[in-house]
């Protein structure tokens, strides 16, 4: 039931206006009455008035279109406190702006130099407005780089919501127009993705991405053979619970760089779980939707299909700290079970399967799914590298890390102890020396390979330059007394490690540590 | 918990502009089950007399009030008067000058309407329309209506009443004040942040205002209105706290004429009241046994 207030409302219309108001309500339901406030200009004390007793008598009481000046007195008396009070929304046409970017939920648009306007799909969308806001408010909060938007607008029949966007370019953009520019935004990409998936997030703040995975899988119960749907569920399943934050869209068109800092957008499909719910989402919108039809994320992205294929593989290979084929196909793999299990439920679910294209899409995909699901044991992956602040009492952090590879790898525990010794050592000497007196961080690598079964364990650190391989060895033939103190941890990390060698590159020193199990 | 009983003490009879006589109001009265109540009708203590020979045995308890309008070059105010002394002199006099004032306001608007307009007023309806305790704009236009000048009241008012503005002859507020506390009661600024029902007054121009009429001897606001949101009535607390003032609840209830329940003070009987309004209550009990002995 919507009425509608006109013009003023003071003492000399308020019993009349009131009477109005009493007449309309008359042998209506009480429930979700609306107050349709585009046409009043005005309202005094005594308008105020009425508005608290229709609201007495009306408890859902709404009012909408409320001009500015009448929602500065609403807000004023405390009338927005005690029920919805909706302000009347800037319309905004969006003739001849760019679109920069596009996510699930709607489309970025540029208005203007400064500002950008984030278009919803569906009509009703006030409520993911207010979603996304509080969602990007949280992300902020927990130290992620974002816009929070600023206003609400109205646009056709949609609403959107207003962001400042100062000189911002989409990756999609850059990699676009400046192919050179790859390694770049790989860098950047996987420096957010990190960021993003190492941030805890209280408890309830956020959907949980792996009862969503499940939503999707007990769909595609009716489109797969039984055991492999069976097998599909129990693999998500088997994904523990993760608090930390994933993106759920995470896009090139969704990173922005805004002079030199990088901005991840179009938050609201914020959610926690395993990242490699997140690599699911990445390799649909990098290659899965347009692996039957290139064409495809050159109208969504505006890059090819090779460079989004290429951005993809340099992405994971660097997210897993790992240029070891296997390993990233072994991911990939994983990734490509949720992505296309997520690709087969939207196609059905929006085109269904009347148009040929769709239908060969899905047969393509379904194809894939089912070899996948075949070899598939776990969607459970390690990464292969660990970033960590270089301080002594990380040091558990950095065994840890590197013992769950080597256990994985059948590690003898001979062999297993021995490496311990020589990671201490260089773990304590770079949390020692590499950035008195500032601080710093350290990489450490670790990647096994098959053929001669061996381990590499690197350490990077952009600290001052050091190389403990040139160090000479200390005699160890003369009396303890006599021996030079240093260059011992080395020394004994040389005779363990079949191979040493270090690097200063980039700014960096690399120290590879080579061994044979 | 607390529980504490129903009150009040801002309501209007057909002594102004109310639909209910005094008589009707009491009986409405102890139909609401409210334990105290004030009839404060406009400049007119008519209620005051009425009243207190009908009540009986276990009736609700009875204050003596009135809401005064008044006016300044800082503005307009509606003061009321609780717990006078009906009979004393400053009182009858300022009902008096309120009064005469309303009369000759009717008079100035009968003269405009029938020079500008051509309407003529019966005799009949003249003597009615001054027989009335407090004659207003409403009822020259309930007449307009029923002689056929105007199609409803509202465009009565609008249209013709409203056309006519007035060299400005007013109570002061200082004026009822002072004539309030010479005739023993207590004076306490009616719905405070609406003015005088039309306007808006918050925050640090509140403040001043009650500050201001303080100087003149004001002693309460009514901060629990039916017309207030609980930001409203928690800002006023707030002020009365800091300043010392009585608080006071009222409804402002006019019969038929305004879509007001008996009662709605917006006071919550089973919550804690604050000490500005227990104090009044205790204040006022006295001052009325003082006037009955």
């Amino acid at each position: 039931m919507t009425i509608e207030l006109k013009g003023r409302i003071d003492s000399n219309n308020a019993s009349q206006v009131e009477k109005s108001i009493l007449a309309q309500l008359e042998g209506k339901s009480r429930e979700a009455v609306v107050l349709d406030a585009a046409a009043l200009e005005y309202i005094s004390s005594a308008g105020l008035r009425i508005i608290l007793r229709i609201k007495k008598n009306c408890p859902d009481l709404r009012i909408v279109n409320v001009n500015s000046e009448v929602y500065e007195i609403l807000d004023m008396t405390g009338f927005t406190e005690m029920m919805t009070v909706e302000k009347a929304y800037r319309v905004v046409t969006l003739d001849g702006c760019e679109e920069i970017g596009r996510g699930a939920n709607g489309s970025i648009y540029r208005i203007d130099q400064d500002n950008v306007i984030k278009v919803y799909n569906n009509a009703d969308a006030l409520a993911d407005i207010q979603h996304e806001r509080e969602v990007a408010k949280l992300a902020l909060i927990l130290g992620i780089p974002t816009a929070i938007s600023y206003d609400v607008v109205r646009v056709g029949d949609s609403y959107g919501s207003v962001f400042e966007l100062l000189n911002a370019r989409s990756f999609s953009k850059i990699l676009a127009e400046e192919p050179e520019k790859m390694d770049f935004c790989v860098q950047e990409y996987v420096k957010m993705l990190k960021k993003i998936h190492e941030t805890q997030v209280p408890a309830g703040k956020l959907p949980d991405m792996k009862e969503t995975a499940l939503s999707w899988a007990r769909f595609m119960q009716d489109h797969l053979p039984g055991e492999a749907g069976k097998k599909l569920l129990a693999l998500i399943e088997a994904v523990p619970h993760d608090d930390h934050m994933i993106h759920g869209d995470y896009h090139t068109k969704n990173l922005m760089l805004q002079n030199d800092e990088v901005l991840i957008i179009d938050m609201d499909t914020l959610a926690v779980g395993h990242p490699i719910f997140e690599l699911a989402s990445m390799f649909n919108s990098l290659v899965g939707y347009s692996e039957l039809d290139h064409e495809t994320i050159k109208r969504f992205q505006g890059f090819d299909y090779e460079t989004g294929r290429r951005f993809w593989h340099r992405s994971l290979s660097a997210y897993l700290g790992t240029n070891c084929e296997t390993k990233i196909r072994e991911v990939e793999d994983k990734a490509r079970v949720l992505g296309y299990t997520r690709m087969i439920r939207r196609s059905i679910r929006r085109k269904g399967l009347e148009n040929e294209k769709t239908r060969a899409e899905i047969a393509l995909w379904k194809e894939e799914l089912l070899a996948l699901l075949e070899k598939t044991d776990t969607l459970l992956f390690s990464l292969n590298e660990l970033e960590i602040d270089a301080e002594e009492d990380r040091l558990q952090e950095v065994q840890a890390f590197v013992d769950e590879h080597l256990e994985a790898a059948d590690c003898p525990v001979k062999a297993q102890m021995q490496i311990a010794v020589a990671v201490e050592e260089i773990f304590v000497n770079i949390a020692s020396y590499a950035y008195v007196p500032e601080k710093g961080k350290a990489k450490v690598r670790v990647e096994v390979s098959d053929e001669p079964v061996s381990v590499t364990i690197t350490f990077v650190d952009h600290g001052i330059p050091y190389d403990p391989v040139a160090r000479e060895d200390p005699d160890v033939t003369l009396p303890a007394s006599q021996r030079d103190i240093g260059g011992l941890g080395i020394f004994m990390t040389k005779q363990i490690m079949d191979d040493v060698a270090y690097e200063y590159k980039d700014g960096q020193n690399i120290l590879t540590l080579k061994k044979r199990l | 918990m607390e529980q504490h009983l129903k009150i009040d003490l801002h309501m209007h009879s057909t002594v102004s502009d109310g639909t209910d006589t005094p008589e009707e109001i009491l009986a409405r009265v102890r139909e609401a089950g409210i334990a105290l109540f004030a009839v404060t009708d406009h400049d007119a203590v008519k209620a005051g007399r009425i009243i207190p020979p009908l009540l009986a045995e276990g009736d609700p308890a009875f204050l003596t009030g009135a809401e005064f309008s008044c006016r300044d070059e800082e503005g307009k105010y509606h003061i009321l008067g609780y717990g006078y002394d009906p009979d004393a002199e400053p009182i009858r006099k300022l009902v008096e000058t309120g009064h005469g004032l309303r009369m000759n306001k009717v008079q100035a608007r009968l003269d405009f309407l029938k020079k500008e307009f051509g309407f003529a007023f019966p005799e009949k309806e003249l003597n009615w329309l001054f027989a009335q305790d407090n004659p207003g704009k409403p009822h020259i236009a309930n007449l307009m209506v029923r002689l056929g000048y105007a199609e409803t009241k509202e465009q009565a008012i609008k249209d013709f009443i409203n056309r006519i503005h007035f060299r400005n002859e007013y109570v002061r507020p200082e004026q009822a004040i002072q004539s309030i506390l010479g005739g023993g009661g207590i004076p306490v600024l009616a719905h405070p942040s609406y003015g005088d029902g039309d306007q808006l007054i918050l925050g640090a121009e509140m403040e001043k205002r009650l500050q201001r009429l303080m100087e003149f001897g004001l002693q309460g606001v009514e901060a629990f209105y039916s017309g207030f949101t609980p930001r409203i009535r928690g800002e006023l607390l707030s002020f009365a706290e800091r300043l010392g003032l009585y608080v006071t609840a009222g409804s402002d209830y006019h019969g038929k004429n305004k879509l007001i329940d008996l009662g709605d003070t917006g006071l919550d009987e089973a919550a804690a009241w604050p000490e500005g309004l227990r104090r009044f209550l205790n204040d006022t009990e006295k001052k009325q046994k003082k006037h009955e002995i």
